[in-house]
């Protein structure tokens, strides 16, 4: 079999194969004693549903920035994966973990729906894209006896893991930054291992990398699987944490939602990903006291951060910690310096 | 459902073809811009509302204004409204080299920038434009036809093919074919990229203007109307061939037919549904969208 002659792009990604950044470590380490510090009910649900969209978020980060697939149709995924966990557990009584799983299952099964779709590129595979969730979204509005139509899904049960019902924001917020660490570890480890290779070579140059002898459709198919499956799993513990869908939360607008996540905080970057998700879903709560003008004020901060080029956030963060880094070891190390060279 | 008579059907020929001129003059906007700088220009829509409540604005200010002048307040502050846009946000980026999808996401930005602000200024009630048209309809050797359907008619083909007139025959609209076909060997014939950048973005704006005169006053004028109908325009650009001046006119009409007749016999809940089914299965034996019939596969 040949092999893939394509290094990944050094620009992005530093960290090696496997190993886990410091710097995630720590902020896993911060988010644990998080709902110590700040126990306050509305804080944790926001926390949580940062967490929620954040998955959606790190699944098209790999759609999108590691295999380069444009997709604006999301929030489909969501939906099914949504609904799907919603029915099970209400509806058919299934155990939360197992509908958890069947929510990613039945959305990555309703991309195999996309496969054809996979060999359109840029402008023609979104639209293709947003068709398909335009459809969802009209299933979901319309099918009444299986989602309730625009009267929403009631009745969901909180999520429950092992016989112990998750009754408290704290124990939601737990299982739901749970889910999202483990996406964020199993996706960290697809950027340097072979397919993550082989996708980033599809994302520079589609043809060098099919004359390489990757298999261009398969390996981009998979992506799409793999985004709708974490996008799947989103919508289940969304389902569990709001315990109320209504089809409105999953127009189009939801799938602009994630796509703005994934470019704010950087094309290519899984931190991007989640910091772009805190943005996204924290600024308008924290935009709250200004009423009206509150969406108005997000839409210039979303266009600004544009300003910021290719890395977004994840990118100005990294400059800030370096510039940050720099300045302390200066300070601190200094004195020491100065003595040196005085002999 | 069932057997429809001849006025009928032809009623519904003429709806389709209205709706889907208003369709084309949104895709034109967002061939034009795609073809120039490669972006899905996702304020499109909200350009096409602005119009719509500019124009409605002129005809509360003054009652009296005849319709052609009211298409002409339309195109004129969207056109604007579009340059504005491209001088004051996408043009700092380009400057910038910042990567397309930034650009992107960029025209997102200003999409929720101007429905916000528009909510803010018109409120968010459907507002009702003024008989713009005569009521009584038309009579054609005996075909019935509504006179509004008929001039929105008349005057998307007509602003069509002023279109078409200026970018065949005007040095500026040449310059424009010029740019979009590759930047660089045209600035070095002497086109100012700029200026033709900020062209085609009036252009399209005006375009955009047009159509949000006539749909408002098909329907209502509201600060969201721009959202779903953009949305459309964009997928009937993207069915006539992203970037194809002819196919995004074909696209947008041959959308709207579809719209009216799925409507009508298959189901109104599905409405926009289908015509997605459609697009998705023209997009897989057409990956290049409808010009790909007519242009020599390479």
């Amino acid at each position: 079999m040949a092999k893939a002659q394509v290094t990944a792009s050094s620009h992005r990604g530093a960290h090696r194969r496997g190993s886990v950044h410091p710097a995630a470590l720590l902020a896993m380490a911060a988010l644990i004693a998080l709902p110590w510090i700040e126990p306050d009910k509305f804080a944790l649900h926001v926390l949580s549903l940062i967490a929620i969209a954040s998955i959606a978020a790190m699944g098209l980060q790999v759609l999108l920035g590691y295999s380069g697939q444009l997709s604006i149709g999301q929030a489909a995924f969501y939906g099914i994966g949504a609904y799907t966990s919603a029915f099970l557990t209400a509806k058919l009584g299934v155990p939360f973990p197992l509908a958890l799983i069947g929510a990613g299952i039945a959305a990555a099964i309703a991309s195999l729906l996309m496969v054809p779709i996979t060999r359109l590129t840029g402008a023609y595979l979104a639209v293709a894209t947003l068709g398909f969730s335009i459809i969802v979204y009209l299933f979901i509005k319309n099918e009444e006896w299986l989602t309730g139509g625009s009267y929403g899904f009631i009745g969901i049960p909180r999520a429950e893991l092992f016989g112990y019902v998750l009754r408290d924001a704290r124990s939601s917020y737990y299982l739901n930054v749970g889910v999202g660490a483990i996406v964020y570890f199993v996706f960290a480890r697809i950027e340097g291992s072979r397919f993550g290779r082989a996708i980033n070579a599809i994302r520079q140059d589609a043809d060098a990398a099919r004359a390489s002898g990757i298999r261009v459709t398969l390996l981009k198919s998979e992506c799409f699987v793999i985004a709708a499956f974490v996008a799947g799993l989103s919508g289940s513990l969304y389902a569990h944490e709001v315990r109320y869908l209504a089809p409105n939360d999953f127009t189009f607008w939801k799938s602009i939602e994630i796509l703005i996540m994934v470019v704010i905080g950087g094309v290519g970057s899984l931190a991007g990903a989640i910091l772009g998700a805190a943005v996204v879903v924290g600024l308008p709560e924290y935009l709250r006291a200004i009423g009206d003008y509150r969406m108005l004020v997000f839409g210039a901060i979303l266009i600004a951060t544009m300003l910021f080029g290719e890395g977004g956030l994840a990118a100005l963060a990294a400059t800030l910690g370096r510039r940050l880094h720099a300045l302390a070891r200066r300070l601190i190390l200094k004195p020491t310096a100065s003595r040196k060279a005085a002999p | 459902m069932g057997a429809l008579s001849l006025s009928q059907l032809i009623d519904l020929v003429v709806g389709g073809l209205a709706i889907g001129c208003v369709y084309s003059l949104i895709a034109l906007g967002f061939a034009m811009i795609m073809r120039a700088t490669n972006i899905i220009h996702f304020a499109q829509g909200e350009v096409m509302m602005l119009g719509s409540m500019c124009g409605l604005t002129s005809l509360w200010l003054l009652p009296a204004l005849p319709l052609p002048v009211v298409i002409a307040v339309g195109m004129a502050s969207s056109g604007l409204i579009a340059v504005a846009m491209e001088l004051a946000v996408y043009r700092t980026l380009r400057r910038r080299r910042v990567p397309i999808m930034n650009i992107i996401t960029a025209t997102v930005g200003m999409s929720i920038l101007c429905i916000n602000a528009a909510r803010i200024i018109w409120g968010s009630e459907p507002l009702r434009f003024p008989e713009l048209f005569a009521t009584t309809a038309y009579d054609f050797g005996g075909v019935r036809m509504s006179p509004q359907l008929f001039w929105i008619m008349v005057m998307g083909v007509a602003i069509m093919g002023a279109l078409q007139l200026f970018l065949k025959h005007t040095p500026t609209g040449l310059a424009m074919q010029a740019v979009a076909q590759d930047h660089e060997a045209a600035q070095l014939m002497g086109a100012n990229l700029t200026r033709i950048m900020a062209y085609t973005f009036a252009i399209s704006g005006m375009m955009a203007g047009a159509a949000g005169i006539m749909l408002g006053s098909m329907f209502f004028a509201f600060f969201e109307m721009g959202f779903i109908t953009g949305l459309k325009g964009f997928v009937a650009a993207t069915l006539g061939g992203l970037g194809s001046i002819a196919g995004a006119m074909l696209g947008g009409i041959l959308f709207g037919l579809i719209e009216t007749f799925s409507t009508v016999f298959l189901s109104s809940a599905y409405k926009d549904g289908i015509g997605m089914i459609l697009l998705i299965a023209i997009l897989l034996v057409l990956p290049s969208g409808l010009v790909g019939l007519w242009q020599k596969r390479r």
